[in-house]
């Protein structure tokens, strides 16, 4: 410990990263919020604009269109994944035989890039010959289902896609943390004379709440940085009426020459995480302090 | 608890419902690559082919378009390994090495990193595209392997730090204390201690690292050069290049190719994965 | 073998934070067995760790062999050291365990295996040595650890609380192996624990330890029967002293202190008389369970020596003797009855006080009055 190598060395070692960390993770969002203060077009470009393309952003329709998908996006495909990983998690819980295997099934696609999942569901939701043909198939002659080409719906089928791509992983969070809650609570609760549902909705579900609210930041994350899926599926059309942010920003930054634009909408992107992520943290740091 | 009460039977149907909407797609992709065109207008998603034909798979590997060159994917695939294995490697390295120093040499100033780079993983990356592309072609590391294996050491380093700091904090401090009493220093006590009892969480870190890398697609989007591009690039370029008849079959031979070694990877080692998943996501 | 040497050792975690550890002085001679207890938080981890090099020395010197180890790394000092958690490496077997601190002295293969087989066949885990510590008892690495240590032959052996993973009889069983090895080999020991069995079966000297503050270093029975506060009274013997906080009067008998029972009824204790200076005031009266007994007629007549009848509360046999709770002055104090003689609970009991080796502080420092 006091040999002066050995001393250095854990410094030595760490200090790449952080070197890399503060530069590539902080000193890269002070960049991008120098950027969207100022002219930047294919060049980065000095000149100062102040929130000039903020102004520009909250006037954009494509932008606004964007976020509002966002929202719809997001909302649904929390709520939708939440639901169905609770529900499949309690009833993976009831000593279900195969249980490895099937939920080695429901967490699979999870394994997939966002690209093949949507350029599977692409295939699958293609309005001529997809699931419409097959229902026609089958005899519901007059089964429509055109949502990917429509402008009102296309934005529905990202949650589609979503949801079935990382329900399993919500149901995963939720099993683990069913079976982490000590068996001797739910024998007590039946001893008191509960009955299941009663069991499940006034004491199990209540200990996991952590587990829910990780989950919530866990899809929300996802749902904010969503950008291979909603290029693989829809590529942000009809027109633009299922853009995401995340997709918006890359386009103005890096096809469009719209530098400044871009980085102002990566930075509205970064106070969207923010805004979920710090009372999550506040929460927590005040639980632990108690 | 008797097997048979109707209790039970709803339970069963409802799961195995949902075994089946999970693998539809899979099933779906599948059943398409292997028919021919006429095929696919003639029947539908779930029909069985006609007649059994590899072609689409041929395609998709060697001939297909893919934007502007007309190879197949393959090329692509080849570039996601050369990306990723090292990418992985590196990254697993200084992670453990990170998580070591962390869990059992703290100094001054090393909790306040561990918060910022905890912290670090939550940001979206397109916050940092575009400083990164400045600083990649300013070291003429733009549209190289290099420069995304450089790119995904960087954001990956924050995730294996974190799975090794979580493990090596269950490993009690006194096992390194009596090892310093031993005479063992700084590397002696990572390589024959440390690195031995960490089988588990290298295997976490390195199938994670894999997945997270190999199905990438926004830094290979943004970074990747024509020769560089990785396999989730090709596949959208296949996907989305409308020129001419569009060509259901390859698309879905390319996806699966896309996703076989990711799935591979799933299979053998999904105890891993699962456990990457839960302890990637009880990040905070 | 070798001396170890504590000379106003400080320990301080950031500047303005308060003293881990204040002024403590222990000097070990060579070859001796000395115990560090306390409670847990008062630092005689910390003294541990600074004594082996884990830890820095805020102000102070340490030296072994009259030598200062202050900027010695703890590889060099020739130290060894038990762990509570036996911390054996769970990728090395038995051997590689023991082994591995002279391969990095980097002795010979040959020398190795001689100090191997005499380790093991000290601790008599020779069928174990191929084994990894994963496949082995609570009892089997406890003696692993002890062989790691050992096989070194150092200086010095320190012992972190190293039967606190035991169960109770395996604990008893290391104790005395531990005790045998010590006579055997005669090595310097330091020893920390909580228990205070181990203390004083153990020890040559204990030395107790409270927030950071050595308050008495003392051969086992100074410890018990002198000690030198409230604090090492307290806390070494089980069932613990009784303290007794009565008023002090100069009687015609005598000096006498007053008690009250939970009858209401007053009842008086005869006191020294060296501490006449207390008349008018009150003092604590330390008093062991075994020196409230049933009427012993061979000490009737002795001086310091009363009878109070006192009404018995809960009993607790435990084989050797019977264990009675009686309320004096509003408190609960244990007697250490014979089991033969009946007793039983809410009975009136003529006890006999024997406070001729009772001790006796001062309630506002409770330190003890000499």
């Amino acid at each position: 410990m006091f040999n002066t190598l050995q001393k250095w060395l854990p410094k030595i070692i760490l200090s790449p990263s952080i070197f890399l960390v503060t530069v590539c993770i902080y000193g890269y969002v002070a960049w991008t919020g120098y950027l969207s203060l100022t002219h930047s077009r294919f060049l980065p470009n000095f000149k100062w604009a102040g929130l000039l393309q903020y102004n520009k952003l909250m006037e954009n329709d494509r932008w606004v269109t964007s976020c509002i998908n966002l929202l719809i996006f997001g909302v649904l495909f929390i709520i939708i994944s939440i639901i169905l990983g609770t529900l499949l998690a309690i009833l993976l819980d009831q000593n279900i035989r195969q249980e490895g295997a099937i939920r080695t099934i429901y967490l699979y696609p999870m394994a997939l890039s966002f690209i093949v999942t949507g350029t599977a569901w692409k295939w699958i939701l293609n309005p001529g010959l997809g699931l419409e043909k097959m229902m026609h198939d089958w005899g519901w002659t007059s089964f429509e289902f055109n949502w990917l080409v429509s402008n009102d719906m296309s934005v529905y089928t990202l949650v589609i896609a979503a949801v079935w791509q990382s329900s399993g992983f919500v149901m995963a969070m939720f099993l683990a943390g069913l079976r982490g809650i000590d068996s001797s609570i739910v024998k007590a609760a039946q001893i008191d004379g509960a009955s299941m549902p009663t069991i499940y909705w006034k004491i199990i579900l209540p200990c996991l709440r952590p587990v829910f609210f990780s989950a919530v930041i866990i899809t929300s994350h996802i749902a904010i940085k969503s950008f291979d899926l909603v290029t693989a599926l829809t590529s942000g059309g009809p027109g633009y009426s299922s853009d995401l942010p995340a997709l918006f920003m890359y386009t103005h930054a890096f096809t469009r020459g719209q530098m400044g634009l871009g980085a102002a909408s990566a930075m509205m992107m970064l106070a969207g995480v923010l805004a979920i992520l710090v009372p999550y943290l506040y929460s927590e740091l005040r639980n632990r302090e108690q | 608890m008797t097997k048979f009460s109707p209790g039970r039977i709803f339970i069963y149907s409802i799961l195995v419902l949902f075994c089946a909407i999970y693998l539809m797609p899979l099933l779906v992709m599948l059943l398409t690559s292997f028919k021919s065109l006429p095929d696919i207008r003639g029947g539908n998603l779930l029909s069985l082919p006609e007649v059994w034909v590899f072609d689409a798979w041929f395609k998709a590997w060697g001939t297909a378009c893919t934007g502007v060159t007309c190879e197949g994917v393959k090329g692509y695939f080849w570039n996601s390994f050369k990306m990723a294995v090292p990418a992985v490697f590196i990254s697993t390295l200084i992670g453990a090495l990170n998580g070591y120093v962390i869990a059992h040499w703290r100094f001054k100033g090393s909790n306040l990193f561990f918060a910022l780079m905890l912290f670090g993983c939550f940001i979206p990356f397109q916050v940092i595209l575009l400083p990164m592309a400045a600083t990649l072609g300013k070291f003429g590391l733009a549209n190289t392997t290099t420069g995304l294996v450089f790119v995904h050491v960087v954001y990956g380093l924050v995730f294996t730090t974190l799975f090794f700091r979580n493990f090596y904090v269950s490993v009690p401090g006194e096992l390194v204390k009596a090892a310093k009493l031993d005479g063992a220093g700084f590397f002696t006590i990572f390589f024959k201690i440390m690195l031995p009892i960490s089988k588990p969480i290298i295997m976490v870190c390195i199938i994670w690292q894999f997945t997270q890398i190999w199905n990438d697609f926004l830094f290979g989007v943004v970074y990747s050069g024509s020769d560089s591009q990785p396999i989730t690039v090709a596949l959208n370029n296949l996907v989305n290049t409308s020129t001419g008849v569009k060509e259901y079959n390859v698309d879905m031979a390319a996806a699966i190719i896309a996703a076989l070694p990711t799935l591979f990877v799933y299979v053998v080692a999904g105890k891993y994965f699962v456990r990457g998943l839960t302890a990637g996501s009880v990040k905070g | 073998m070798a001396t170890l040497d504590i000379k106003q050792l400080y320990k301080r975690y950031g500047k303005s934070a308060p003293n881990t550890l204040e002024d403590i002085n222990i000097s070990i001679n060579a070859g001796e067995f000395l115990i560090l207890v306390g409670p847990s938080g008062c630092g005689k981890s910390t003294l541990m760790n600074m004594i082996a090099g884990l830890e820095e020395i805020t102000s102070g010197d340490i030296c072994i062999d009259g030598k200062v180890v202050n900027d010695v790394d703890p590889k060099d000092r020739d130290i060894a050291m038990v762990f509570q958690s036996y911390a054996l490496y769970p990728n090395m077997t038995v051997r590689g365990n023991i082994e591995f601190a002279l391969k990095i002295q980097k002795m010979d293969k040959d020398a190795r295996e001689t100090e191997i087989t005499r380790v093991a066949q000290l601790l008599q885990i020779e069928h174990l040595l191929d084994r990894k510590p994963s496949q082995l008892s609570g009892g089997q690495q406890q003696r692993v650890s002890m062989g790691r240590a050992l096989a070194r032959q150092p200086k010095i052996y320190l012992f972190d609380e190293p039967l606190s993973n035991l169960d109770a009889k395996l604990r008893v069983e290391m104790r005395h192996e531990i005790k045998k090895l010590h006579q055997r080999l005669g090595t310097t020991i330091v020893y920390v624990t909580h228990d205070q069995i181990e203390a004083m079966t153990l020890a040559d000297r204990i030395a107790v330890m409270k927030d950071g503050q050595l308050l008495q270093l003392g051969s086992p029975s100074e410890i018990y029967n002198d000690p030198a506060d409230m604090f090492v009274a307290g806390f070494m013997g089980s069932p613990a002293m009784n303290f007794l906080h009565c008023s002090v009067e100069q009687s015609e008998h005598g000096l006498m202190g007053s008690l009250v029972c939970d009858q209401q009824q007053q009842h008086q204790i005869p006191l020294p008389e060296h501490l006449g200076k207390y008349a008018g005031k009150s003092l604590v009266v330390g008093i062991r369970p075994e020196q409230i007994t049933h009427v012993n007629p061979y000490k009737k007549d002795k001086p310091l020596v009363t009878t109070l009848n006192l009404k018995l509360g809960v009993l607790e046999p435990t084989g050797p003797d019977t264990i009675a709770l009686v309320t004096l002055n509003g408190k609960e104090i244990s007697c250490r009855l014979d089991p033969d003689k009946p007793a039983t609970m809410g009975e009136n009991l003529n006890l006999m006080f024997d406070l001729s080796s009772a001790v006796y502080f001062d309630p506002n420092n409770e330190q003890r009055i000499r």
